[in-house]
């Protein structure tokens, strides 16, 4: 008989999602034997995400050439912002871009990347605290990636939870605003562990706050020293000297303007330039190019 | 609290591979849980104890920690 006050199963919970494995299958092997009470003890050695697994091959799949990266971070450190600098930039370099978004409530996020003229889709979680593959793959249905050398994933804002779970992602990336404390990585070591790249944003309120970057930087190295670290700022306007100028038209007061990218925003999006071109060549090259 | 989402999983993961086939109770499961893994093992406990199936209503949960971020599920028993 069902528990009352039992945990069902919600909209991401999955059944039958292993079709194609065996009994046996990823390693895995039943020898069983009895126990002292009386049980029957059964080995079984398997991952426990097996089933979210497979999810994540099909979709690392179906993403093709394009790079994919995966953004976890706490509420506020300014995923959707890093977002609204880089892609600019990445388009200007004729890259085409999606964007995934993952949110527990609401399309906010979206329609901000909407304004970017570029393929988006919400995925609202209705209170789970993360995305998993089964998510994504579903959103797969309704965001068209065909073109994409890009692909950007805008995990729920959670720095413990998403950490668990592969998507299908090339890597993932961690994002860390100067406001959150130099121990971060200490305290929340996980996505430091699994992340290949670090990004210390809001850099611009550094003058303001007593956030030591080196200190960071030192905690989240002793965590994984192969982390890529790039320190941004998505709001200031200077270091002209070493920006990227991009001149637009301000239709509000019909003047124009011109605003100097940060140079941190620049060096993460050669960053990302440089992997999906190793991305595509990898794909080309296992043959995924007779497919283009 | 992502481990109520892992505890299903490992229960698709069991039922998947035919672990579960026939079995009426499972009295304990022996996982490996990574340091890195960002699972909390007394959530995990928790999340059993208040999943929707009978068969794991009274599984005790027996961890194995290392440097890594596994979650694995190393063995059972059951009845």
């Amino acid at each position: 008989m069902p528990n009352s006050n039992g945990i069902n199963r919600g909209s991401s919970g999955r059944g039958g999602a292993g079709t194609g494995i065996g009994a046996f299958g990823s390693g895995g092997g039943k020898h069983s034997g009895r126990t002292g009470t009386g049980g029957r003890s059964l080995t079984v050695r398997l991952n426990a995400l097996e089933s979210n697994e497979i999810i994540a091959k099909k979709n690392k799949a179906l993403f093709g050439k394009a790079f994919v990266m995966n953004f976890l971070s706490s509420p506020g450190s300014g995923k959707t912002s890093l977002l609204e600098s880089v892609v600019p930039v990445l388009k200007s370099e004729g890259l085409n871009i999606a964007v995934i978004e993952g949110d527990v409530e609401t399309d906010l996020d979206k329609r901000r990347i909407d304004a970017l003229n570029i393929p988006a889709y919400q995925i609202i979680t209705n209170g789970t605290c993360h995305l998993d593959a089964n998510m994504v793959n579903t959103s797969l249905n309704n965001l068209n990636i065909n073109d994409a050398d890009v692909i950007f994933i805008e995990n729920v804002g959670n720095l413990v939870c998403p950490t668990s779970y592969n998507l299908g992602e090339d890597m993932k990336a961690v994002v860390l605003s100067v406001t959150e404390g130099d121990d971060k990585p200490l305290k929340y070591p996980a996505a430091f562990y699994k992340s290949k790249v670090m990004i210390i944003n809001k850099t611009d309120l550094l003058p303001v706050l007593d956030s030591d970057v080196s200190k960071i930087k030192e905690n989240a190295l002793s965590i994984n020293k192969e982390l890529v670290i790039f320190e941004t700022s998505c709001k200031r306007k200077i270091n002209a000297e070493v920006g990227q100028v991009r001149v637009s038209d301000d239709t509000d007061d019909n003047t124009v303007r011109q605003e100097v990218i940060d140079k941190g925003i620049l060096d993460f999006a050669s960053f990302i330039k440089e992997k999906t071109r190793l991305k595509a060549a990898e794909f080309k090259g296992i043959g995924g190019g007779i497919y283009l | 609290m992502h481990e109520i989402s892992v505890a299903l999983e490992i229960i698709d993961t069991l039922e998947d591979n035919g672990y579960l086939t026939g079995v009426n109770k499972v009295d304990s499961i022996k996982l490996i849980i990574g340091r890195y893994s960002g699972i909390d093992k007394n959530y995990l406990s928790f999340a059993f104890q208040n999943i929707n199936d009978e068969r794991f209503k009274e599984v005790s949960l027996e961890f194995i920690s290392n440097n890594s971020d596994e979650i694995k599920i190393e063995e059972i028993i059951v009845d």
